[in-house]
This record gives C-alpha cells, structure tokens and sequence, in this order.
C-alpha cells in the first residue's frame, strides 16, 4: 500500500492536530491487534467507532471507510475470518498514514 | 441586575475520544466561540450544570451512560434545561436521530462532520439560544419603565429570603408609592402619567445601589430588595431615593409638574413575625400607609411593630449605634 495523507495538510489551522492524530496511530494499531488476539470484541468496536467518527474530519476518509465496515461486521455478530480480515486491512491502512512535517 | 452584555458563546463538548475534542476546537476556531470537552457523560453533566454553556455538542455512543440518557438528564435538570443541544453522531440512522430530536436535541450531526455544516449548525443553535435568552429576560421586565417586574421581584423575594435565612444575613424591602398619581393621570392625561412613572422609575433606578433589585411592583407602586442591607441602611436609601423623587422635574402642556412619592420600609432583622415573603411585605406595606397618613412625601420604618417616621438622621433609629452599608 502507498503512502496516506490526510487532505488537509495545508490547512494552518489543522496541520497541528493531524499530526497528533497522524502520530497516535502506531498506539491505537497495537491496541486493535491487543484487541482482537484476545477476543475482546466490544472494545474493537468501541475503537473502529472512534476511528470511524474521527478519520475523516483529520482528512482520512479511508480511515473512516475501512473503519465503518469493522466496526458494522462486530455490530452484526460476524464471524471471526471476517473480523480478523477487516481489522488487518484498517490496521495496514493506519500503517501507510505519514505524519505531515511541521511547518 | 440591569440587562447584562453577552460574554463569548461558550460550548461543551461531550465526547468520549479526545480527538473529536480537538477536531471540534479546531472547526470552531473562526466563530470565537470558547470551546471545552470531557469524555465521559456523567462528568458532562457536571461540567454543564457547573459552568453553564451556551451549546452541547453530544456523543451518541459514550461509555457508561449513552448520549441519550445524558440528554434526558441535561432537559430534566432545571440549570441545564435551557441549554440546546446538538448531537455528534457516527450512526446516520434514523431511529437514532428521531430519538435525540424527541428527547430534546435542537440537531444532529453526522461523524464525522463537514466542518461548514458544523458551523452552520452551530451558529443557528446560538442564534435560536440567543433569542431565548431574550425571552427569558423579557418576560421578567416591567415593559414601561424597564425595571424588573412584580413576577421577578417575587421570585427574587422568595430566594434572597432563604439566603437571608441560611447566613443570617439582612435583608430589607422598600415599598414606594407615587403620591397623588390619579390626580396627575386626570389633570395631564394617562401618557403624561407613564412618562412621570417611567422619569420615576429612572429616578429609583439611578439612585439605588447596583445590588438593589428594583422593581415596578404594579401601577403607581415600586418595590425595592435590599440584599444585606439592615433597617438603618434601607433608610439611608430611601431617603435618597424620595429626596430624588421630589427633585425631579416634568414638563406637560402648560406647566412643569413635580409629583412626590411615600416609601415604607421593613427589614428581616425588624420583623416581629416569622421570616416569610408575605410578613416582609405587609410589614412594608403598613410602614408605606404610616407615610401616607403622615401627609406623604415621606419614609416610614416598621421596626418590631412600631412605625417610625425617618428623617434622614440617625436619631430617628433610637440610639443603637453602628452603621451598615
């Protein structure tokens, strides 16, 4: 997978944030994987659901995308190849995010 | 307790992941608003109850107790009753949606959200708050005169009183009356008369302190709430405020008219009966009818019973020393 900026890089006013957001990645990565090789479904739902919500406004709509379908395969009780298989692609997809330079 | 300037709209965000908080913080950076978060619903309430905001920004899907229970408690608390609420939520559906309108949010948005549609919604809620506030405000105001109404004056009369109670504080009631106002209505006609009640009221205003709660208490009657204020003190002010009566000057068709007016004064230090709304009223009120027989124009005391014309001197008061504000 290429690499993933968010789209709103070059504005002043979220370049700040999205870099926090870019760089708290790596955390929330491990804590899906933590999450889903000990079973415990509702709190990956709980973090898709805010990946969800946040992803797109720090200009990563596919965060938000590839989230959504995680998060509606636990809410409908999907079986477990399923969830591992969209729990990894968001987790490679966070993976390809880079954090914007400072400027 | 005049009409205050609005400060900067203040917004609380309620949202269990801190990236929305900044998200929200930052979206709404171009409308000068104060923005503040906390993750956790039941801390949001607090927050909301505590610091009073103009506008909720909700989670749907908070941890512990959900956005919905939080809005239900948010319109059931009678501090955050009034505060408009606008959920943020991830799920679009409209089962969701109906439920958060019904409960009694002003809106909703979708996460994440279109930063333009954010603000939108936003100022519209301000707006909607805004006029509210008015309303509120409004509806507490005397229309002619401005002053506080009879309604707001009851309230405030039922409130300090308890604080009075609690803190063993004073608290005094002025009772005024403008003397001879039929007569003025029948010489110079019912608008000269709400001309001399509003000169009146500007009077009682101007030369009350910026504590005093003053009020047009119907017709040609005025009411005073002086918080932490003992007998002698209420005296000093009514004296000032009858001299400033008298003083004042209006010009009708042919002639300048003067008019005057009686005050009668209790306080809950001097009461002889229990501490209640309606003792400290009636106690102003026998005081304010004293003035009356006493030829008007004029400032009567109810001190345990006895009605005691003021002058203006201290010696009216016995010989207690000690002086209050």
């Amino acid at each position: 997978m290429g690499s993933i900026r968010s789209t709103y890089e070059s504005d002043p006013d979220m370049l700040e944030i999205v870099r926090e957001f870019a760089a708290e990645l790596p955390s929330r990565i491990t804590k899906l994987e933590a999450h889903l090789a000990a079973g415990e479904l509702r709190e990956l739902q709980t973090l898709a659901h805010q990946l969800k919500g946040a992803g797109g406004g720090y200009g990563f709509p596919q965060i938000t995308e590839l989230a959504a379908s995680l998060e509606s395969a636990l809410k409908q009780g999907a079986a477990a190849p399923v969830v591992k298989d969209r729990a990894s692609a968001l987790c490679e997809l966070l993976r390809a995010v880079v954090v914007p330079e400072a400027r | 307790m005049n009409p205050e300037v609005p400060n900067p709209n203040r917004v609380l965000v309620i949202d269990d992941s801190e990236s929305i908080h900044k998200l929200v913080i930052a979206r709404l950076r171009p409308e000068g608003l104060e923005v503040f978060g906390e993750v956790d619903g039941e801390r949001g309430i607090e927050r909301a109850v505590a610091d009073q905001p103009d506008l909720v920004l909700l989670d749907i899907g908070l941890p512990n107790v959900d956005g919905f229970e939080v809005c239900r408690r948010l319109k059931e608390h009678p501090a955050t009753r009034g505060i408009p609420v606008i959920f943020l939520t991830g799920t679009a559906d409209t089962e969701s949606k109906v439920r958060g309108l019904d409960l009694g949010a002003v809106d909703y948005v979708t996460k994440p959200f279109d930063q333009v549609e954010l603000r939108a919604r936003v100022r519209a809620a301000l707006r909607a708050k805004r006029l509210q506030d008015i309303l509120e405000q409004q509806s507490h105001l005397d229309g002619l005169t401005g002053l506080w109404n009879r309604r707001y004056l009851d309230q405030r009369l039922e409130s300090e009183l308890n604080v009075a109670r609690r803190y063993g504080r004073p608290l005094s009631l002025v009772l005024v009356d403008v003397d001879h106002f039929k007569r003025v209505n029948d010489d110079h006609g019912h608008l000269f008369g709400d001309i001399v009640l509003q000169g009146i009221a500007e009077g009682l205003r101007a030369y009350a302190r910026r504590s005093d709660i003053v009020a047009r208490y119907g017709g040609e009657e005025f009411a005073i709430l002086l918080t932490d204020t003992n007998l002698r003190s209420a005296m000093y002010v009514s004296e000032r405020l009858r001299s400033s009566a008298e003083n004042r000057h209006f010009e009708a068709r042919t002639e300048i008219v003067s008019v005057t007016a009686s005050f009668g004064v209790s306080c809950t230090e001097d009461l002889a009966a229990e501490l209640t709304p309606e003792a400290l009223l009636k106690a102003a009120d026998l005081a304010l009818y004293a003035s009356k027989d006493a030829g008007r124009n004029c400032v009567h005391l109810y001190r345990s019973g006895e009605l005691l014309l003021a002058t203006g001197n201290p010696n009216a008061l016995g010989s207690e020393s000690g002086e209050g504000r």
